[in-house]
Order: structure tokens, then C-alpha cells, then sequence
């Protein structure tokens, strides 16, 4: 309490009020024009981390979205390029079923195996269909073709191994041996420690580069060098680098040139979205595969120009299992599409949720600031007002 | 028995105090504004000072002493006080500056960069053969690093910024150090010649106050009435008129930041000593909250670069190529050799620091010897723990861990040799490998040779991990947390700059109180003695009259007969 009053004390508690009332005033007025209680981290410390994160969430929720809506398209282009398969293969069913019928003649056969080779390639392009530059059947071979309209009669490994791009290891490296395995392949070969033949150590991965095998053996001094499932590598002498990669694809018999890796992404934390169909599942009797279609449609095509009513009959049960293998994974893309409409609501419901947070958090309560600013206000006023009247308030009103 | 000439004296006497007193009261008038001015008082004694000896009817007035109205413990309190609020004060702008460099509020900054980084991993692994998600994934990237580099710029040109300041402050002080000693000579010189000094007690009190709001001090008043001023540790700063001055000398420990030294011993910081106050307040901001920020910066910058570094090495880019780092690794800091060394060869430290949190290496000579011979531990604590002895090879070259290597040339090493190196990784020099801008097509997207973009998945997926930062932290969460230490930092310094103004406030006011001048006080003041030197002079007109009737007796008597 203070009990004997100078001039300096009133002035100074006015100022000081005067002060206070202001840069509360001014917060006030800052919180109003932005809509937002939160201004800087030092007004809601603890708040202002919980709105980075919600704001961290959001734009993790929205890449998840994009992934979701990508796949979307991705699995649609999927769908009706199966469905068409689909319906071609209807078609093709029926044209078998009649042209093995009695009634059919060696002319209406000839006739059916030339539009057989329409659809055929038909299907040949709807298997080689692409999204976004990309082809849809291949697997993570995204960037070959899946289909070659000709079929390999046997396995087959590329001639030479293909190097990486920055390999220090010059020559060419040829391939040899029978391949063994059932399915496409990709092989690499990796340097672990560099040098030159005999002295440079190796490992091997059979999928691609994704895992390797637990041996490091090194590489002979005669290059021979084999690598598993009927595969030998030949290096000619040279010098090796560690991290010098060797890429060998190998590949079964038959149409496809893709591998068994479907396509995946994240569709929310941890949680992986496989969005391609292979096309080894869908067209071929590799890997999970049960029917390899093109054969059967060349198969019925060569029965239909040769006539071959046995022939033609045979892959009328064929004809349906392909039907039905292209039909599951029509089936199979819906299910996707529905997984991930099922995924994206729940990131919808987690968007409302951490809007609502943030909003709690960060945004001003409009009608209660209107309330403060005009209680401040009437603050200001009166301090204004004491201060006019205490300026005016001096013994010397009174004295003449 | 009274006579007329003693009513004289009487009334001078009056005229002369009252007219004093008015001296006083205008004093205290014209000073009404003048800080660290205290009022004062004139007081008023009887005395007995008539022609003749004193009598009960003849007692005349004089001003005994005028007082200097203040309250040496209120003083005290202020003094105590000035160094919190002045401290506070220096913390509150330093960190507001922090504050706002690192306000995101309008969600530009860091946080969503970061976001914006893992999107584009995402968007990269989706369509991984895609150039121009690649070229979006450098150019994000890249803003992360600047952002990153810049914020650790404004950090550290903040703390350059503390201080420049300390040394101004310290200039400051010194000056304020002389000036008191000056004053004290002029005190004890005008009260040893019986004068009062009011008006350079008061000057001396506002210096005190200034000294104060630099630095926290004891103080006290010796017998000649010198004021002496100690800091914490009990050394002078003003002794009598001897003035020990403070300097600043460079700490090659601490970014050659200043310590603040006495300069007659300039070797010995007493950084620690100073409590309270600007300077201190400057210190701590500079060397333990900005400090603290940038190696919190330098942390997550090395998280980054380590974990995506190590993600990206393990996939493939578009070539088939292992990949390569995404982000320039750190280089190895500074390598220091202490002083003392017998080995006079060069030691040169190499390779890339792979580690995350800064470290400093120790190496140690164990046995003497040349290359070859000679034996060595290593510590990757800075010295706390060791690892097992080693013979030094030959070559000269060996390991340190994570990355680091030494390259001695030959010479001859002695026992307790020793050899430091600092490994840090500076936020300040995160950057995308220019290899990977120069080319996108080197970005490991796949984990396999394939176009699989599995890779770049993974990497976006280190957006999630909890297990990098400790506490369950992940690389987003350890950058909010600290958006919300610089926050309640800066809060608590608000708060507790708001508590020591209103302390501050408290205390001037009653000091006020005791030694502000009230002009209302004044005017009546004013009036009381107007009056009364009005009243004195209408006895001296009195007296004088009754002086001239006596005079006049005889002949006005002839007049009238």
C-alpha cells in the first residue's frame, strides 16, 4: 500500500496500464484479423507441436489420398481391360463351340480362324495396355512389353548380362546354360569387394536385387561363373569395383516377357496397397497362374485352320478356364477398388477428426473475441478517461 | 527585556529560511521529472539569535539541514531486483528473434517441407520411372536443405549477434565502472569538507542501478562514503576510485565466442559468475537456448541425411546402379592436437561422418614410439570411455568409427599424447548429393533392378518411424517438439520478464513513495512559506515603523507644539 502519492507514481501506473491494456488490446485485435488463437509458438506452446502435427497428418492423409485415387485409375484401366478380354473370350467360346459342331464345315472354320486371329491380337493389345506410360501386365517391368506375339518354345536367359550404368567393369559379360527355373526371373550379381578376376568377391540375387544370398563367394580367375536355377556368367578379364551390378533376366517358356511382382504403395501408416494384376496371374500358367491363354487361342486357331474338330473341342474346357482366370481377376480388381474405398473413408474420417483438432486448438473463437475486444475497449476508454482526468487534477487548479 | 532591533533580526532570520526553503521546494519542482532524484526536505530549527543573549522571547528560525528523503532498503531491493528484470528483458528479445524465424504459424517452414518431402518420395515410388516426379523430389529436397541451412544461419547470426552485444555491454559497463569511481572520489571528497553531496548520491544511485541491470552486484558504503561494488564471486569491480575492469576474450571451445574476463586476468572467463542481468542474460541465451536449438537442428538434419542415405543405398536407380547418397554426407570437423604433444608430424582427419549426434573423438597415446610402434586407445566420448590399445600401423592411417579416419605422417609419439576431433553434422551444410541434381535418373527409387519404386516407398515410409529420435519421436515429432520448446521458452520468458517489471514497478513506486517529488506537496509547501516570508517582512515593515516613531518622537512632538 502505498500511501503518500507523487506525480511520478500516477503517471507511472497509468503508463503501465496504459501499456498492458494495449498489447492485450493488440493481441486481441491480431487473433480477430487472423482467425486464429495460436499466432506464434509462445502463445500455445504445447498447442502450436499438436497443430505442426495435425498438420503433418493432413498432408500425410492427402498423399495417401492421391496414392488411393491413383491406384483407383490404375485398378479401373485394370478392370475393363480385363472385361474386354472377357467378352472377346465369350465370343471366342461361342465361335468354338459352334465351329465344333457337326454343322460346321472346313470353309466356316478357315473363315472363324482368320477373325480368331483378329481377336487374338486383340487381346494381345488389351494385355499390352498401358496407364500413365506404363504398361498394366508386367509386373514392375513396367517399362517392357508384357506380351510378344510369338511364343518361347523354351526357357531363355538374356544373352548377355546387362551392366549398370556406372559399373567400373567394362567387357561384356555373356551368358550360358539352361535356365531351370518356371517363372520369369530376374537375376543380379553384385560386387562386394572390387579387383580383377579370382580376387573380386560376388553375391547373387534371385529377385531382382532385393535380397541376396548369404554367400560371398569369389569370382574364378577363369570367369566362369555360375549362378544358380541352370545359369553361368562369363566374365572376360577386367576390373571390378565394389557395387558393380550385373543385371540376367530369365524366362519360362511362353508369351509373357513381365515377372510376378505386382505393384504396390502405402494407402495409409503401414499399410501397403498391392494395386497391380500381373500379367502372369491373369494370362499365363506361370507362378500363380493356372491357364496360359495365348497358347490355348493359338492352339484353337491352329484345330480351326487344320479343321481339327478333336482338336477345336479340346480347348472348349480351356476356353472357359481362361474365362474364368480373366473373370477372377476382373473379380479381384473390384475387391481392390472396394479395399480401397473402404481405406479411403477411414482417412476421410481421420481428415474430419484432425481438421476438428486443429481447429479447436488453433482457431479463434470469433464471438467470444468480440465480446473481449469490446470489454477491452471499454478499458481502454476508461484508463484514457483517468488519465485526462488525473492530468487535469493538480492543486494549482485552486490556487490563484 | 526585547528590543526593536532584535524583532529585525528575528524577521531576517525568517526571510532568510523561509526564502531557502523556497530554494528547496523549487529544487524538488524543476527535479519532478528527473529520474533517480530524491526529494528534499528542508528542516526548520529555532534558534536563538538575537543582538543580545538568547531569550525565551526572542527565538529566531534557521534551516538546519535539508534531507535527502530516501530509504537505503528500498535502494537495497531495487539493486537486488534490477539484474532479474534486466536478464529477463535480455532473454525475452533474444528469444522473440528465435521465435520469429521459427514461426510457422502460416505453414511455410520446416515442418511443411518435410511434409511436402515424404509426399514426394510417395509420389516418386508411385510412378518411379516418372522424370518429372523425380524432378519435383530434388527441388522439395532441396528447399528442405536450404531451409535447414538458413534456419541454422539465422541461429547462429543470432548468437554472433548475443554477441556483439555482450562485448558492447561490457563496454558499457566499464564506462559506468568509471564513472562511479569518479564519483566516489567527488563524495568522499565534498563530505570530508563537511558538504552534502545529495545531487551525486542521487547521480551515483542511478549509475548503481545501471551496473545493476548489467550484471548482478553487492555493494557497500565505506566509512568515507565511497561505494563499493562486487560481483558474485566477490571480486571488485569498483573499489573506492580503483575500477577493475571486465573485457572479452575469445573461446576457441565455444565458436571462439567471447568470454567475459577481468582484463587484469584475461585468462580466466567468469562467464559463470555473472548472475543476473544483461550480460548474463545474453550468455545464456547465446550458449545454452540457441545452443541448444542448433544442435537440436543439427540432429535432425543428420537423422535425415543418415536414414535416407542409408534407405537410398539399398535400392536402385533407373539404371540398375546400387544407390548412391542422396544427400551430401558431413564432412569431418576440426581436428585439434593438443598443445602439449611430443609428436611434431601432421595429422590429417578424413572421411565422412556417418554418425548422428555430435561427438568428439578422442585418440591417445598409450605407448611411445614411431609408426609402427607405437600404441593408441580410442574414445569416441570425448574421453570418457576408451576402447582397446592398438599398435599404430605403419601406413600411419587409422579408423575412428563412423566414418573417420586419421593419417599421420612419421614422427615420434610420447606417452599422453592427444588428439581431438570434433564430428558434427551442421544443419547448416545439409544439402542434396549434386550427383543426384545433376542427374534424377540416379535417385534409388526400386529395390530391385526393376521399376518396383519399392524403394522410394521405404523411404517415405522413415516419415513413420518412431524409433530414430529416441522417446518415440519420430522426424516430424522431434521437429514439432521443438517448435514447442522454442515456444515455452520464449513464454516462460515472457512470463517471467512480465513478473519482474511488475516487481520492478512495486518497488519504484515505493520508492517513489519515499523520495518522489508530489508537486501538490510542493505548491502547499510553495504557500507555506510565501506565507511565511510574507509574514517575516511584514514584521521587518513593523518593526520598522515602530523604529521610525521612535526616531521621529522628538520631533514630531515639535511639529505639533
Amino acid at each position: 500500500m502505498i500511501t503518500r502519492v507523487t506525480n511520478q507514481i500516477m503517471t507511472d501506473l497509468l503508463n503501465n496500464s496504459m501499456s498492458t491494456v494495449d498489447s492485450q488490446y493488440n493481441n486481441l485485435i491480431e487473433e480477430m484479423s487472423s482467425g486464429k488463437q495460436v499466432n506464434s509458438p509462445s502463445d500455445n506452446p504445447i498447442g502450436f507441436g499438436q497443430i505442426l502435427n495435425y498438420r503433418s497428418g493432413l498432408a500425410q492423409i492427402s498423399n495417401y489420398q492421391n496414392n488411393i485415387s491413383g491406384n483407383n485409375s490404375w485398378l479401373s484401366s485394370t478392370e475393363s481391360a480385363l472385361s474386354q478380354v472377357n467378352d472377346i473370350l465369350t465370343s471366342i467360346q461361342t465361335t468354338a463351340i459352334s465351329q465344333g459342331s457337326a454343322t460346321a464345315t472346313a470353309s466356316t472354320r478357315q473363315d472363324a480362324a482368320a477373325s480368331l486371329q483378329q481377336q487374338i491380337e486383340q487381346i494381345m493389345s488389351l494385355a499390352n495396355s498401358k496407364f500413365e506410360n506404363r504398361y498394366l501386365f508386367s509386373g514392375t517391368n513396367t517399362d517392357t512389353a508384357p506380351f510378344s506375339a510369338t511364343a518361347r518354345s523354351t526357357t531363355t536367359i538374356d544373352a548377355t548380362a546387362t551392366p549398370a550404368s556406372g559399373n567400373t567393369y567394362r567387357s561384356t559379360v555373356n551368358t550360358s546354360g539352361t535356365y531351370t527355373g518356371t517363372v520369369n526371373n530376374t537375376y543380379v550379381i553384385k560386387i562386394v569387394q572390387g579387383g580383377a578376376l579370382g580376387t573380386a568377391t560376388y553375391e547373387v540375387s534371385s529377385d531382382g536385387g532385393k535380397t541376396w544370398g548369404k554367400t560371398t563367394p569369389t569370382i574364378p580367375a577363369n570367369g566362369s561363373t555360375p549362378i544358380g536355377d541352370g545359369i553361368t556368367l562369363t566374365f572376360p578379364a577386367g576390373n571390378f569395383a565394389a557395387n558393380d551390378v550385373f543385371t540376367v533376366k530369365a524366362y519360362a517358356a511362353g508369351y509373357y516377357n513381365g515377372n510376378g511382382e505386382e505393384l504396390s504403395n502405402e494407402v495409409n501408416n503401414g499399410v501397403t496397397n498391392n494395386y497391380s494384376i500381373t500379367g502372369e496371374e491373369a494370362f499365363t500358367n506361370q507362378g500363380n497362374g493356372t491357364v496360359d491363354i495365348f497358347t490355348v487361342l493359338n492352339d484353337l486357331q491352329t484345330a480351326l485352320q487344320n479343321n481339327d474338330v478333336t482338336g477345336i473341342t479340346n480347348q472348349l474346357d480351356s476356353l472357359t478356364n481362361a474365362g474364368d482366370q480373366i473373370t477372377r481377376y476382373t473379380a479381384q480388381c473390384g475387391t481392390r477398388e472396394n479395399n480401397l474405398t473402404a481405406a479411403s473413408s477411414v482417412l476421410t474420417d481421420m481428415n474430419t477428426q484432425l481438421t476438428t483438432d486443429d481447429s479447436n486448438i488453433e482457431d479463434a473463437d470469433v464471438a467470444k473475441l468480440e465480446t473481449n475486444i469490446q470489454k477491452q475497449q471499454l478499458t481502454l476508454e476508461a484508463i484514457y478517461k483517468t488519465a485526462s482526468d488525473v492530468e487535469g487534477m493538480s492543486i494549482l487548479n485552486f490556487l490563484k | 527585556m526585547g528590543n526593536i532591533s532584535s524583532v529585525l533580526n528575528i524577521a531576517r532570520d525568517a526571510i532568510v529560511a523561509n526564502a531557502t526553503a523556497l530554494n528547496v521546494t523549487g529544487s524538488n519542482i524543476a527535479n519532478v521529472n528527473t529520474p533517480g532524484y530524491s526529494m528534499l526536505v528542508p528542516e526548520f530549527g529555532s534558534s536563538a539569535t538575537g543582538a543580545n543573549n538568547a531569550s525565551q522571547e526572542e527565538i529566531g528560525v534557521q534551516i538546519t539541514s535539508t534531507e535527502r528523503m530516501n530509504n537505503k532498503y528500498l535502494d537495497a531491493q531495487e539493486i537486488q531486483q534490477e539484474p532479474n528484470g534486466a536478464y529477463s528483458q535480455a532473454q525475452l528479445n533474444l528469444l522473440n528473434d528465435v521465435q520469429s524465424v521459427f514461426n510457422e504459424s502460416s505453414g511455410v517452414g520446416i515442418n511443411d517441407l518435410l511434409s511436402q518431402f515424404w509426399s514426394a518420395w510417395s509420389q516418386v515410388s508411385t510412378n518411379p520411372t516418372d522424370l518429372t516426379e523425380r524432378d519435383n523430389l530434388v527441388s522439395v529436397s532441396q528447399s528442405l536443405a536450404s531451409t535447414f541451412n538458413q534456419r541454422a544461419k539465422e541461429l547462429i547470426q543470432i548468437q554472433s549477434g548475443a554477441n556483439s552485444q555482450i562485448s558492447d555491454t561490457v563496454t558499457q559497463l566499464n564506462g559506468y565502472l568509471a564513472q562511479m569511481a569518479d564519483l566516489n572520489n567527488q563524495i568522499t571528497e565534498a563530505e570530508s569538507s563537511g558538504n552534502v553531496a545529495s545531487s551525486l548520491e542521487d547521480q551515483r544511485y542511478t549509475l548503481l542501478q545501471n551496473i545493476s541491470k548489467i550484471v548482478q552486484v553487492n555493494y557497500n558504503e565505506d566509512a568515507n562514503g565511497a561505494l563499493n561494488v562486487y560481483i558474485s564471486n566477490g571480486r571488485s569491480l569498483v573499489d573506492g576510485s580503483t575500477v577493475y575492469k571486465l573485457g572479452v576474450q575469445d573461446n576457441p571451445n565455444n565458436s571462439n565466442y567471447y568470454d567475459v574476463v577481468f582484463q587484469d586476468t584475461p585468462t580466466v572467463a567468469i562467464n559463470a559468475n555473472l548472475q543476473g542481468g544483461t550480460l548474463a542474460g545474453l550468455l545464456d541465451v547465446r550458449d545454452t537456448e540457441v545452443a541448444g536449438y542448433l544442435n537440436n537442428l543439427d540432429n535432425l538434419a543428420a537423422t535425415i541425411v543418415n536414414s535416407v542415405n542409408t534407405q537410398h543405398s539399398s535400392g536402385y536407380d533407373l539404371n540398375g546402379n546400387v544407390g548412391g547418397k542422396f544427400f551430401s554426407p558431413a564432412g569431418v570437423d576440426s581436428l585439434v592436437a593438443a598443445g602439449g604433444n611430443t609428436y611434431a608430424g601432421t595429422v590429417t582427419a578424413g572421411g565422412a561422418y556417418t554418425g548422428t549426434a555430435n561427438k568428439t573423438y578422442e585418440v591417445q597415446i598409450m605407448s611411445g614410439g614411431a609408426l609402427g610402434t607405437a600404441t593408441y586407445e580410442v574414445s569416441s566420448d570425448g574421453g570418457q570411455t576408451w576402447g582397446s590399445t592398438q599398435t599404430m600401423p605403419a601406413s600411419g592411417n587409422i579408423t575412428l568409427g563412423n566414418g573417420i579416419t586419421l593419417n599421420f605422417t612419421a614422427g615420434t609419439f610420447n606417452i599422453g599424447d592427444v588428439f581431438n576431433v570434433n564430428a558434427t553434422y551442421a544443419a547448416s551444410d545439409m544439402q542434396v548429393a549434386p550427383g543426384v541434381v545433376a542427374d534424377v535418373t540416379k535417385i534409388a527409387a526400386s529395390a530391385t533392378v526393376n521399376q518396383d519404386g519399392d524403394n522410394a516407398g521405404s523411404i517415405a515410409a522413415i516419415q513413420n518411424d518412431s524409433s530414430l529420435m529416441g522417446g518415440g519421436m519420430t522426424i516430424d515429432n522431434y521437429y514439432e517438439s521443438l517448435e514447442s520448446k522454442i515456444g515455452q521458452d520464449v513464454s516462460n520468458a515472457q512470463n517471467n520478464n512480465d513478473q519482474q517489471t511488475a516487481i520492478l514497478n512495486q518497488i519504484e513506486n515505493q520508492r517513489q513513495s519515499v523520495s518522489g517529488v508530489s508537486l501538490d506537496e510542493e505548491m502547499m509547501n510553495l504557500i507555506k512559506y510565501e506565507t511565511a516570508y510574507n509574514a517575516a517582512g511584514r514584521i521587518t515593515e513593523i518593526a520598522n515603523t515602530m523604529m521610525g516613531t521612535l526616531i521621529n518622537l522628538g520631533i514630531d512632538t515639535a511639529i505639533t507644539t
